[in-house]
C-alpha cells in the first residue's frame, strides 16, 4: 500500500518535472554513464491507432513491462503533413535532445525525395538506432463493396478514374497514397487520376471506408486485422512477396493478382542527429535485448508484425540502398524531387 | 434487458474497492490537472500510463485494464470539471474547452459572483457527466454509426454553421466580429498543409510548421490582455471588488441555468460523438447557442450565469460523448481518447467493434465507474468553490504577477518552445489593443480553431466529389446544416427589414 502511495505521489512530482525539465532538454546530457536520469519520450508523427503509434507503444510497453527500461517511456502523437510536420521539428529543436526518439518507416526517406510537400530533413538528420519490424500495404474495402478482387477496384478506376474514391492517413506522395497507386501504376493507369483523399492517420481513413466515405482505402496490414475479425471489412490484396500468416492468411499478395509490384514497411527507431555517443550505445543494446525478449515477440505476433531486426549500422546501410529505391519508384511516379 | 444486465455487472466491478479507490484517485488527479494550467487532460493521462501500469501489475490483465482505464478515465473527465476554475477566477484558460468559459465566468468573479459561478460550473458538469453517460448506455451502438455517416460534406457544413454563428460572439460591432474572424481564419492558415503536405507562411522557420498553438493565442488574448490593461489603464477599482456574495447559486442563477445545462448537456454529448469536433467546438457552439436563445443577450459578456453552465456542461458532455467512437469503432475522436485508446492496447484489449463481446467488463466497468466518478467530482468540487473562490480576493499586485507567471509556465508546459513565449507576449499586447479599441477577441479564437477543419474537410469533399459543389447541398445532413447556418444569419436579416425590432448588433 505504501508503495502503491509513492508511486502515486511520485507521478505528481513527475508531472511537475517534466515541465521544469524541459529548459535542460537542449543541453547534451554531460554525464553518459547516468544517462538516462528521467523518463524518455518515443514520438509517433501521426494520429494515434496507426502503425507509428502502435510501433512506439509497443517498444514503451515491452521496455518498461521487461524492466530493460526502468525509467517511464511516453509515447506522444504529432501528427501532420505525413510525418513531415515533427520531422522538421525533429531535426531542429530536437537534435541535441537524447532523451526524445522518432518511429519511422519508408516515409523517412519519401518525404525528403518527393517534389510536393518535401521535407528538408531525411534519415541523414538522425541517428538510426534499430530496424524492428516489417509490416505491407494492405487495399481494403468495406465489406459489402461490390469490389470482389483488386483486379476489379483497377478495371473500375481504369473505366472511369472520377468514380472511385481512395483514402489513406497520410498526405499524396506519402505512404499509402504510394502503396494505394502502386497496383494501379503497375496497371497501366496514370496514377495521377487515381482519386486520393487524405486523413489524418489511419483511424480515421477507416472511419471514412465504414461510413461510405470512400471506396477503397490503402493502410497497413497489420492494423487492419481487428476489422477483418469483426467482418467490417474485406481486404483484397497485400503487398507482401508471399502470403501472411494469422487473420490475412487468406488474401492474395499484389503478385497473385498479376502485379508485378511489392511493398515492404519497414518501422525503425531513430534517436537526435546529435545523440551522445553514451545515449546511442544505451539504446543499441537495449533495443538489441528487447528485440530478443519473448515479450516483443509476443507483442509482434498479437500486432501481427513480422520481425526483422536491424542494428544502427546495418539499419544505416539499409536505409541507403532503400532510399536509392525510392527515389526511383517516385521517379516512375514523375513525384520525384 | 441485456443492457441493464451488462451494465449492473459493470457497477460490481466498479464497486469493487479498489477500482472505488482508483476512480477516487483519477478524479483527484484530474480536478488538479484542471486546475493547473500547462498540464492538460491529455498529458496528465499519457503520464500517469506508466503509474497505473505499476499499480495494477499483481492483477489478472482483465481486471488490470479496467482498473487503470477507470483511473485513467477519470484523470480526463475530472480536467473537464477542474478546466473552469482559472478561467472564471484569473480569466487564464487553463485547456482549450474552457477558453468560452472565461466571457462570462470571469465578469461574474468580478461582481462578487465568483463562488456561484464555480459551483453552476461543477453541477452542469455534473449533469452533463449523468446526462452523457444514459446517452452512452442507450445510444453508444446507433450513434457510432450515426457518426460514421459525418463524411468531410457534413463535417465542413457544421464547422460552417460554428462560423456562421460567430455573430453571437460579437460585440458592438458586427463589422469588427467579422474582422477578427476573417483574422483568425488567416492565422489557422499558417503551418504545413495536412491536405497536400506543402507549406504556407512559414517562411522555412521550423517552428511555424506545426501552425500557432490555439492555447498560447487564447492566453495571450485573454488572460494577457487584461494584465496589461489593468496594469495601463490604473484600474483602481480593487479597492471596490466585490467581496464574494455566496457560494451556492442562488435560486434565480440556478433557474437560468437549467435549460443552459441541459441543452449544452445534448449539445456537448452529440459534438462529442463526432470524431475530431471535440469539446472545444461543444463550448463554442453552446455559448453562442445560449445567447440565441436567452431572453437577455445583452448581458452575455457581462456576467451571465447561463454563458458559464451552457459550456461548462458541452465540454463535459463532449468528453462522454467521445468515449462511443473510441469505445465501439476503435476510433479515437481527440488526443486524451487517443491516449486512453493506447492504454488499452497496452493491456493487449483493442477498443473496436468487438470491445463489448470481447471484454464486457471493461467496457460496462469503465462506465460504471464513470457514474461513480461523476459523483465524487460533485462531491469533491462543491467545498473547494470555497477555497478556490478566495482567490479572487488577493489584492491585484499579487494577483497579477500570479496571473503572469501562470499564463507563461502554462503555455511552455504545452509547447516547450521559446517562440510560444514570444508569440503569448505578442498575443497579451494585441489582445489589449484590441479590447481597447472594441474589437471582440473571442471571434478570433473561433475562427481560429474552425478554419482548418473547415478547410481540410471541404478539400476532402471536394475531392470526392470530383470538384462538385453540389455534394454539400446533395448530402442530407450537409443540407440540413447549411440550411440552418443560412436562416441564422438571414432571419434576423429579414425581420429587421420588415421592420420588426429584433436585437441586432448595431454599429458602435
Amino acid at each position: 500500500m505504501l508503495k502503491k502511495l509513492i508511486s502515486v505521489s511520485l507521478a505528481g512530482v513527475l508531472a511537475v518535472g517534466l515541465a521544469a525539465c524541459s529548459s535542460e532538454e537542449s543541453t547534451n546530457a554531460s554525464g553518459d554513464a547516468n544517462y538516462p536520469e528521467r523518463g524518455m519520450t518515443i514520438v509517433a508523427p501521426s494520429g494515434a491507432g496507426g502503425g507509428w503509434d502502435l510501433t512506439a507503444r509497443s517498444i514503451a510497453k515491452t521496455m518498461n513491462a521487461t524492466k530493460l527500461i526502468e525509467e517511464p517511456i511516453t509515447v506522444e502523437n504529432k501528427p501532420g503533413g505525413g510525418g513531415a510536420v515533427y520531422m522538421a521539428e525533429y531535426a531542429t529543436k530536437e537534435v541535441d535532445n537524447d532523451y526524445m526518439m522518432l518511429v519511422k518507416s519508408p516515409p523517412i526517406l519519401i518525404n525528403n525525395n518527393k517534389a510536393e510537400g518535401n521535407s528538408p530533413y531525411g534519415y541523414k538528420d538522425t541517428t538510426p538506432l534499430a530496424q524492428l519490424t516489417r509490416d505491407y500495404g494492405a487495399i481494403v474495402v468495406k465489406a459489402d463493396s461490390k469490389f470482389q478482387t483488386l483486379t476489379d477496384v483497377l478495371d473500375a478506376i481504369k473505366k472511369d478514374a472520377t468514380g472511385v474514391t481512395l483514402a489513406g492517413g497520410s498526405a499524396p506522395g506519402s505512404m499509402d497514397h504510394l502503396v494505394g497507386i502502386l497496383p494501379a501504376f503497375e496497371y497501366g493507369i496514370d496514377p495521377k487520376s487515381v482519386k486520393y483523399v487524405s486523413y489524418d492517420g489511419g483511424g480515421e481513413a477507416v472511419a471514412a471506408l465504414l461510413g461510405g466515405n470512400a471506396d477503397v482505402i490503402a493502410t497497413d496490414a497489420s492494423t487492419i486485422a481487428e476489422y477483418v475479425k469483426s467482418g467490417d471489412v474485406r481486404v483484397l490484396a497485400v503487398s507482401s512477396p508471399e502470403r501472411l500468416e494469422g487473420e490475412l492468411s487468406e488474401v492474395p499478395t499484389f503478385m497473385e493478382e498479376g502485379i508485378d509490384a511489392e511493398f515492404t514497411i519497414w518501422r525503425g527507431i531513430f534517436g537526435p542527429k546529435n545523440m551522445t555517443d553514451g545515449a546511442k550505445e544505451y539504446w543499441s543494446t537495449k533495443l538489441e535485448e528487447m528485440s530478443n525478449s519473448d515479450e516483443w515477440k509476443k507483442e509482434l505476433e498479437k500486432n501481427g508484425w513480422q520481425s526483422e531486426y536491424k542494428n544502427s549500422e546495418d539499419f544505416e546501410t539499409y536505409l541507403k540502398t532503400q532510399e536509392e529505391v525510392i527515389v526511383e519508384l517516385l521517379t516512375a511516379l514523375n513525384m520525384q524531387k | 434487458m441485456n443492457t441493464l444486465q451488462f451494465l449492473m455487472d459493470g457497477f460490481s466491478i466498479a464497486f469493487q474497492w479498489q477500482n472505488i479507490l482508483f476512480a477516487f484517485v483519477g478524479v483527484l488527479i484530474g480536478t488538479a490537472v484542471g486546475v493547473l494550467p500547462g498540464i492538460g487532460p491529455m498529458s496528465g493521462v499519457a503520464l500517469l500510463i506508466p503509474v497505473t501500469a505499476t499499480l495494477t501489475a499483481g492483477l489478472p490483465t482483465e481486471a488490470a485494464a479496467a482498473s487503470s482505464i477507470i483511473l485513467l478515465a477519470g484523470v480526463y473527465y475530472g480536467a473537464m470539471y477542474g478546466g473552469s476554475t482559472t478561467s472564471i477566477l484569473l480569466n487564464t484558460p487553463g485547456e482549450s474547452s474552457s477558453v468560452v468559459t472565461t466571457l462570462d465566468g470571469y465578469q461574474m468573479a468580478k461582481q462578487g459572483r465568483a463562488g456561484s459561478a464555480l459551483s453552476i460550473a461543477a453541477i452542469g458538469s455534473f449533469a452533463a457527466g449523468i446526462i452523457s453517460l444514459i446517452g452512452l448506455v442507450l445510444l453508444a451502438e446507433p450513434l457510432s454509426n450515426v457518426a460514421l455517416q459525418f463524411g468531410p460534406a457534413e463535417y465542413f457544413s457544421l464547422m460552417l454553421l460554428g462560423l456562421a454563428a460567430v455573430s453571437g460572439l460579437a460585440g458592438k460591432s458586427m463589422t469588427k466580429a467579422l474582422m477578427m474572424t476573417v483574422f483568425g481564419l488567416m492565422l489557422g492558415t499558417i503551418g504545413i498543409d495536412a491536405v497536400s503536405g506543402i507549406a504556407r507562411f512559414t517562411y522555412d522557420i521550423p517552428v511555424l510548421y506545426s501552425g500557432l498553438e490555439f492555447l498560447t493565442i487564447a492566453v495571450g488574448l485573454f488572460a494577457l490582455g487584461e494584465v496589461f490593461k489593468t496594469v495601463l489603464e490604473r484600474d483602481h477599482e480593487d479597492g471596490t471588488m466585490a467581496k464574494i456574495g455566496r457560494i451556492l447559486p442562488t435560486r434565480q442563477d440556478l433557474k437560468e441555468s437549467a435549460a443552459p445545462i441541459l441543452r449544452g448537456s445534448f449539445l456537448g454529448f452529440f459534438i462529442g460523438v463526432l470524431p475530431g469536433a471535440g469539446a472545444t467546438l461543444a463550448s463554442f457552439f453552446s455559448y453562442i447557442g445560449e445567447k440565441k436563445f436567452s431572453k437577455n443577450p445583452e448581458q452575455f459578456g457581462k456576467g451571465a450565469i447561463a454563458g458559464v453552465a451552457g459550456p461548462e456542461s458541452a465540454n463535459n458532455a463532449a468528453s462522454g460523448g467521445a468515449m462511443i467512437p473510441l469505445l465501439t469503432l476503435g476510433i479515437p475522436g481527440s488526443g486524451t481518447t487517443a491516449i486512453l485508446m493506447g492504454a488499452l492496447i497496452m493491456y493487449n484489449i483493442q477498443p473496436g467493434p468487438l470491445l463489448f463481446d470481447d471484454h464486457p467488463e471493461v467496457a460496462w466497468g469503465l462506465i460504471a465507474s464513470m457514474f461513480v466518478g461523476n459523483l465524487m467530482l460533485l462531491i469533491l468540487n462543491m467545498p473547494l468553490v470555497k477555497v478556490f473562490a478566495k482567490i479572487i480576493q488577493t489584492p491585484k499586485k499579487y494577483l497579477l504577477p500570479i496571473i503572469i507567471a501562470i499564463s507563461f509556465f502554462g503555455v511552455y508546459a504545452v509547447q516547450y518552445t521559446t517562440f510560444d513565449l514570444y508569440l503569448l507576449l505578442a498575443c497579451g499586447v494585441l489582445g489589449y489593443l484590441l479590447t481597447k479599441n472594441d474589437f471582440p477577441v473571442a471571434p478570433l479564437v473561433l475562427a481560429l480553431v474552425l478554419g482548418p477543419m473547415i478547410e481540410n474537410n471541404m478539400r476532402r469533399a471536394l475531392t470526392i466529389s470530383n470538384g462538385e459543389f453540389s455534394i454539400f447541398v446533395t448530402n442530407p445532413i450537409s443540407l440540413v446544416l447549411l440550411l440552418i447556418a443560412a436562416a441564422w444569419l438571414l432571419i434576423p436579416l429579414l425581420l429587421k427589414l420588415k421592420g420588426r425590432s429584433v436585437v441586432l448588433n448595431e454599429e458602435g
